[in-house]
């Protein structure tokens, strides 16, 4: 049964580091991400982590700094932004943050296009249905208006 | 010559002041002495053109014969300058760029107060317009930012022209993107007098649809230099970066392009005025906002102007009762526009979801959306900075996110567009005209897909397939109509169809101008979808070494450095090797710019890029620095598919001056036909350009 005992132990093993590597998954994933929402403060304006030119005289010790303050568990994302921010300037993290007043960037934009377009969509509804109505009360039937509107465009387009 | 050059300033302003204030009077007064003083109102605005651009030749005079008791020469240029980069100092910094939009300005006001005999009174009201804008930038060059403040100490030579602009485009690309910018003056000004005196009729929509056409053109020509210019010459790969001064010029794009798409609702169908009206109001006010964000310093920008006390001419300041130009260009717009209204009211409206019209409008909601979005980021340092006494920086990764959607969701739209009619249109007819170009997006996506493109791996991936899939329904959409519309003149014609496509263009150059514009929109966005796919590296390489990157391999040949007047340059040559076939030798080389004064002598570097372009991709090289043994470190990208966005411009470009073009012979009337419901009487269609 020894060979049972040995394939147990490599099974044992194997399990044991198998989060060890979904560990080092999310820590390169989280490191892309945070480095990501950086940018380099040598003057380049590059992102954090496509900055690497020879001579540079911050990307190295940011991203230095950045794998440190990663492997420091009680770290969160906000900490470790607001803490380049601190060290490195406000231009050192280019992305605003997704809570508290920051999430305001990310949601003026699209929530104002939804209202827009929901805007739209009503008026239009609402005038289609004036148009018809008033259709209707002149005695102007859908086929005379397809009718008409065939005309037109043959009129007008090419 | 700063004596002749600032007496040439005040007087442009004493008389864009007369032109201002005689053109007013003018205008109140209607009788036969109105008229002659209205003409000298003309006769002023014509002669500042002539006085600021004797400034604008002071300055380039000075420039020219390095006269450094001029502050602006000595900060701007040096003895060792090329000519056409000593012709750039007009615009390289503050004081000379404010006085070059000064010019350009007149310059329009010249063409514009020429062309008076179009419509005397409309052009009238635009020339008072304009002489108010004249104003407040002489204002602004006499008072505050003069280009002939003398040195108190004459230096034996200048400061030199900043090493990144001493580059062939930055001659170009700074003029275009002026013109652009000022240009929308004048649309504005038709806009705001059209509205002043409620003119009856729809002409001067098409006289400002017009004059948008060409500055849009211009501004267009201006961002993509500068694209260009960032990518050939900034070294970082990139042509985009979402500086707060690339914001700036494409936030009055944004709403010129929307202002070009609902101008056709107007002259079409009576509909939309007053989203027109303020369109170019919005436009105008943005391009003076833009000056003001990179002219102010309360943005950070790589391309800022240093911080200076302009920005209270923009916007004044409330803490002194001291109004600024763009509150007071609001309230008069927002004056007259609540006193007129009735005159802006449509005459027509929507009437179904599913119709042109309504493509227009999700068109334009789309463009603002995004307009709002560029200005929201630009802004929100500033918000911030307000709410939570901390400025949060918004960079690429925000504006990508927020507007790569809208991007692609336009693109979609200009797809769609021109399958729908005008009015309503239905599933049927966009079922059957959708069909074809739908299929080949599909078949696009399968090929890509087949080809090794995995969109679910991240959203890079996705966007570039989805770009990818939504251009090729733009192509074909655009073909399909260049094709049908051909094949309807081949028989009248009895010509080939090509001879037919391209006589269908010359008789309706605006529509078919459009879809070319349209078609070189599509093949930008697919230029931009390849960056998904750039690959770059990054080594020391001496001389007989080789890297590779992709396909290629690189083999350095020799590595110089060498020494003249204006910079001291360290260079390599690189043969580059593909499939085991040499296909190119390119000479990256790094510049280090002299300047005056440093004990070093050597300045700020800048990357010559070494480029060998494809179709398919970019190998895109620098000299990224030596090493301290002096070895060049070669940084090499491959960027797939960037000449497409080159070639994509050059599309539209060639679209818009189509566009512009009359048409050959025109139109069709149409056929006098007595209508008989009574609905049709009370909302009649105007065609084009119809005044009613």
């Amino acid at each position: 049964m020894s060979w049972l005992r040995r394939l147990s132990v490599v099974l044992i093993v194997l399990c044991s580091c198998a989060p060890l590597a979904l560990a080092v998954d999310v820590d390169k994933a989280r490191y892309e991400k945070l480095g990501g929402k950086m940018q380099c403060t040598c003057s380049c304006s590059q992102p954090l982590l496509k900055c690497n030119h020879v001579g540079c005289t911050r990307s190295e010790e940011m991203i230095h700094d950045l794998k440190a303050s990663l492997n420091i568990a009680k770290n969160t994302d906000t900490n470790v932004l607001d803490w380049f921010r601190h060290n490195y300037g406000i231009t050192a993290v280019v992305e605003p943050g997704t809570e508290g007043f920051e999430l305001l960037a990310w949601v003026v934009p699209p929530a104002l296009l939804l209202a827009a377009i929901v805007l739209l969509v009503i008026l239009v509804r609402k005038w289609r249905l004036n148009a018809l109505r008033l259709a209707v009360a002149e005695g102007v039937t859908d086929v005379q208006f397809d009718a008409q509107r065939a005309r037109a465009r043959q009129e007008t387009e090419l | 010559m700063p004596l002749l050059g600032n007496f040439c300033l005040l007087f442009s302003l004493a008389l864009a002041v007369y032109c201002f204030g005689a053109g007013i009077v003018a205008l109140l007064q209607r009788n036969p002495a109105s008229n002659r003083l209205g003409e000298t109102a003309r006769r002023a605005g014509i002669g500042t053109f002539i006085t600021v651009t004797g400034a604008a030749l002071a300055l380039v005079w000075a420039a020219l014969n390095n006269d450094f008791s001029v502050a602006y020469i000595h900060d701007h240029t040096n003895r060792a300058l090329p000519i056409p980069y000593k012709l750039a100092a007009l615009w390289s910094g503050q004081e000379g760029s404010l006085l070059f939009w000064s010019w350009l300005l007149a310059g329009y006001g010249f063409v514009l107060r020429l062309r008076h005999k179009v419509d005397k009174r409309l052009f009238a009201y635009s020339s008072v317009v304009l002489a108010g804008i004249q104003i407040f930038f002489l204002l602004i060059v006499n008072m505050s930012a003069n280009p002939f403040g003398i040195m108190d100490r004459v230096s034996a030579d200048g400061n030199g022209l900043n090493p990144l602009l001493q580059y062939p485009e930055m001659v170009i690309h700074p003029p275009m993107l002026y013109l652009g910018w000022v240009g929308f003056s004048v649309p504005f000004a038709f806009a705001l007098g059209a509205l002043i005196m409620k003119y009856p009729g729809e002409k001067w929509i098409s006289i400002t649809r017009r004059w948008t056409m060409v500055t849009w053109l211009f501004l267009t020509c201006g961002i993509l230099l500068g694209m260009h210019w960032s990518y050939a010459v900034l070294g970082w790969g990139g042509y985009w970066m979402w500086d707060p001064v690339e914001n700036a010029s494409i936030l009055p794009w944004l709403t010129g392009t929307a202002f070009l798409h609902s101008v056709m609702m107007q002259e079409k169908r009576g509909m939309m005025k007053t989203w027109n009206v303020w369109l170019v109001f919005t436009t105008f006010m943005l391009s003076i906002l833009g000056t003001f964000l990179t002219r102010s310093g309360v943005v950070s920008s790589v391309h800022s102007f240093a911080e200076s006390n302009i920005g209270t001419w923009f916007v004044g300041d409330p803490t002194r009762f001291i109004p600024g130009f763009l509150p007071i260009v609001l309230l008069v717009c927002l004056f007259f526009y609540i006193k007129n209204r009735r005159h802006l009211k449509a005459e027509n409206k929507l009437e179904a979801l599913v119709s042109r019209e309504s493509s227009f409008m999700f068109n334009n909601l789309l463009l603002l959306a995004a307009c709002f979005a560029v200005l929201w980021g630009t802004l929100f340092p500033i918000i911030s900075e307000w709410v939570k006494g901390q400025k949060i920086a918004v960079g690429l990764p925000f504006f990508n996110n927020v507007n790569l959607p809208a991007g692609l969701f336009l693109l979609f739209l200009t797809a769609l567009g021109p399958l729908l009619a005008w009015r309503k249109t239905s599933w049927a007819s966009i079922r059957k005209n959708f069909a074809i170009p739908a299929a080949f997006s599909v078949l696009t996506i399968i090929v890509l897909m087949a080809l090794g493109m995995r969109p679910w791996v991240d959203a890079a991936h996705f966007y570039a397939l989805t770009a990818f899939a939504l251009g090729m329904l733009v192509i074909t959409t655009i073909t399909l109509e260049f094709i049908r519309g051909g094949r309807v003149l081949q028989g009248k014609l009895h010509a080939n169809l090509l001879a037919s496509m391209l006589h269908l263009l010359r008789r309706n150059t605006r529509r078919y101008g459009g879809y070319i514009v349209h078609f070189g929109v599509a093949v930008i966005f697919i230029g931009f979808a390849g960056s998904a796919f750039d690959k770059d590296t990054e080594q020391p390489l001496a001389p007989g070494q080789k890297m590779q990157i992709g396909d290629y391999i690189l083999v350095s040949q020799d590595a110089t450095i060498d020494d003249n007047a204006n910079y001291k340059s360290y260079a390599t040559t690189l043969d580059v090797y593909k499939g085991g076939k040499k296909i190119a030798n390119l000479y990256p080389e790094l510049r280090t710019f002299h300047i005056s004064g440093r004990p070093d002598n050597e300045g700020q570097p800048d990357h010559i890029v070494a480029n060998h372009s494809t179709f398919k991709e970019d190998l895109y090289v620098i000299y990224a620095s030596p090493t301290q043994e002096r070895v060049p470190v070669i940084k090499a990208m491959v960027k797939p598919l960037v000449v497409w966005v080159w070639i994509g411009w050059l599309v539209v470009v060639l679209g818009t001056v189509v566009a512009l073009v009359p048409n050959a012979a025109p139109l069709r009337s149409p056929v006098a036909v007595a209508v008989s419901a009574p609905v049709f009487e009370s909302k009649e269609m105007h065609p084009a350009g119809a005044v009613k």
